[in-house]
């Protein structure tokens, strides 16, 4: 094998453009669907950073509602003292939620509305980076991003719901690519919807050494008409529809990044093969068996992907880090698991890429030495 | 290294089929001795490197048989070839064919490396042979660095590196000028004498004829004149055994360039044979 590989790592050092080409190549084309899942996934943990953020261990909802986004919960206002009375239940608070936009001036956003009771320990801001993380009648916090967007500052108003929200905090985290998060009293949401004794969801901290899934099941067989569930499965079912949802494009782009990094490198794989047809005969001449060959091209395919991938690799890393400081709302999470179906590509890759010049390493004349050629 | 005899019986190559076939080498027989320099000389096409390239189990005759020691190679299945030409043949070329992106020792060391030595003692094996061939200065220089001398000395060490019986070389001093070209000749023949190994040379520059021990007119893919070389153990001087003055002495014949020569030799004033024959040019 030091032979074959000794001759690849040569061949592919001595042709630095084509090595160039093949590993930036590769590099694109797996940065490609590295980049598409590290944005999914990044939206997927802003989508759910609420839902992880807020402080509940059990999320309460109407019947068969399972998650947030694009859905709308109603539950009797009851229900929360009901919730309350379940065993392994320590505390238990209401909010209500409905997606709308918040606007200042120009600046229009969609957001996750969140009516919070006065005083509440759960479902409020967990990063307030100015300003006061309670809101009273009449007030609201909303998140940095949007306010520095809006240019808007504490004591500005924004409009929310049909009405106008003094601006009392600024939080942070509470933003993604889609929305962001913006906080109003409890009260003031209840009034803007009409005053319909009704809650969207309640929170649930359970007690000291309860199981959130084991009272989840008990809130769902003990209070009529809800769906209970601990907040990991409820992040999970959030997380799985914007999967859902990106599925096809996600796919799409695999195949896109997996065809243009095949094609690059095979091509490069096959020009380099071509190219080195001679020291190939000069070697089967020496007595270099066509195994040897063999070798020496996957190699240089596999040393071309291995690099295109480490490339795209730190690349995608980079964007993770530099994305956000760019002021931008947009989270790149780059996961074991995309790390894993990529590099299974680029393995693959190297493989298909090797098989066609194989039969151009086996078709050499050893007999070639003897034609006059480059003197070397 | 084991001595091995090389042997070419009513070798035919024919290439293409039909009216529009071509006969490179023709019914050619020829056996080559340990030890032995061979100079197989010719006209451009008539046949001298197909000739050598089915010597050296590169291509198979058409008719006829390649036989290395008993052994009928031109008859052997194409995955046992390569086992032969690595460890019984050792190739020197016009071009020299060396692999451009390894070094001089690399170059070297990795055909020793396909022939399964170890990283360590290939480089060893090369390190060596390269020294000795005066290159101890050029271990990590590309091919491109070197000159044409240069290029060829590295070609033989990679041509010696497995030790071969046989050494086969193609117009080896084509790309070479005058004076290197028979420095190169001068080693090839050294590598034969020193050390017993048949060398094998194909080639069309007449000034090598006198380094050889045997050399073979081949035209139109037959030999035509048989061209024996001998040494005058007097002067030194490589003579044609037809065309030479014979002379015997304790029962042996001697060939020499003049009358003169074959007088002092036969009246015994030359006390060291041997040592004037090693003193060829």
């Amino acid at each position: 094998m030091s032979a074959a590989l000794l001759l690849a790592r040569r061949g592919l050092g001595r042709s630095r453009v084509r090595l160039i080409a093949s590993v930036g190549g590769v590099a694109l084309a797996l940065s490609l669907t590295l980049a598409l899942d590290a944005i999914y996934a990044g939206v997927a943990n802003q989508l759910t950073a609420y839902i992880d953020r807020a402080g509940a261990d059990v999320w309460v909802a109407q019947s068969g509602v399972r998650n947030l986004h694009m859905v709308a919960s109603w539950l009797p206002a009851t229900v929360t003292a009901e919730v309350e009375a379940i065993e392994g239940v320590a505390e238990a608070t209401p909010i209500l939620y409905s997606t709308d936009t918040i606007a200042a001036g120009d600046e229009r956003s969609v957001a996750y509305v969140i009516g919070l009771p006065a005083g509440t320990t759960m479902g409020g801001p967990w990063q307030v980076v100015e300003g006061s993380a309670q809101v009273g009648r009449g007030e609201i916090i909303v998140d940095r991003g949007f306010a520095q967007k809006a240019g808007v500052t504490i004591g500005d108003s924004v409009g929310v719901l049909g009405s106008q929200a003094l601006v009392v905090g600024l939080s942070a985290g509470t933003a993604s690519l889609i929305n962001s998060v913006a906080f109003i009293s409890f009260d003031d949401f209840r009034a803007l919807r009409g005053d319909a004794p009704v809650v969207s969801y309640v929170l649930v901290r359970v007690a000291p050494g309860a199981s959130p899934a084991a009272v989840a099941s008990r809130i769902g067989a003990g209070v009529p008409g809800v769906t209970a569930m601990s907040r990991e499965a409820f992040s999970a079912e959030e997380r799985r529809l914007v999967t859902d949802m990106s599925a096809d494009v996600i796919s799409i782009m695999n195949v896109v990044g997996f065809v243009v990094g095949l094609c690059v490198v095979a091509l490069t794989v096959y020009v380099a093969t071509l190219a080195h047809r001679r020291e190939y005969g000069v070697l089967k001449a020496l007595g270099a068996r066509n195994g040897v060959l063999y070798r020496v091209v996957m190699v240089q395919a596999a040393l071309s992907v291995a690099l295109g991938f480490t490339v795209a690799l730190l690349f995608t890393a980079l964007l993770t880090v530099l994305v956000p400081r760019a002021g931008s709302n947009l989270e790149l999470a780059l996961g074991i698991a995309s790390i894993a179906k990529v590099g299974l590509f680029a393995t693959v890759i190297a493989g298909l890429a090797s098989v066609l010049p194989i039969r151009q390493v086996a078709g050499v004349d050893p007999a070639v030495v003897f034609r006059r050629g480059v003197a070397a | 290294m084991t001595a091995l005899t090389l042997e070419v019986r009513n070798a035919t190559k024919r290439f293409g089929d039909g009216d529009t076939s071509v006969v490179a080498v023709r019914d050619v027989s020829l056996a080559v001795k340990p030890g032995e320099v061979v100079l197989i000389m010719g006209p451009s096409g008539s046949g001298k490197t197909t000739l050598l390239s089915m010597m050296g189990a590169l291509l198979k005759p058409t008719e006829g048989s390649i036989h290395l020691d008993g052994t009928e190679i031109s008859a052997l299945s194409e995955g046992r070839l390569p086992d032969i030409r690595l460890r019984q043949f050792g190739f020197v070329f016009q071009d020299f064919n060396l692999l451009t992106a390894l070094s001089v020792l690399e170059n070297v060391a990795i055909v020793a490396e396909l022939a399964g030595a170890k990283r360590g003692l290939a480089r060893d094996r090369a390190k060596k042979l390269l020294t000795e061939l005066g290159l101890a200065e050029r271990l990590d220089f590309l091919p491109e660095q070197l000159s044409g001398g240069e290029k060829q000395r590295v070609a033989i060490a990679r041509a010696l590196v497995n030790d071969p019986a046989l050494i086969l070389a193609d117009e080896p001093t084509a790309n070479l000028d005058s004076k290197i070209g028979h420095e190169i000749m001068r080693l090839l023949r050294a590598i034969a004498k020193d050390q017993g190994r048949s060398v094998v040379i194909v080639s069309h520059d007449q000034r090598i004829r006198d380094i050889a021990d045997r050399v073979l007119w081949l035209e139109d893919g037959q030999f035509k004149d048989i061209v024996t070389m001998a040494t005058d153990p007097v002067c030194g001087m490589a003579v044609e055994r037809e065309r030479a003055v014979i002379g015997e002495r304790d029962g042996e014949a001697y060939w020499f360039c003049s009358r003169g020569c074959r007088e002092e030799f036969i009246s015994g004033l030359l006390p060291d044979v041997e040592a004037v024959s090693r003193g060829l040019p």
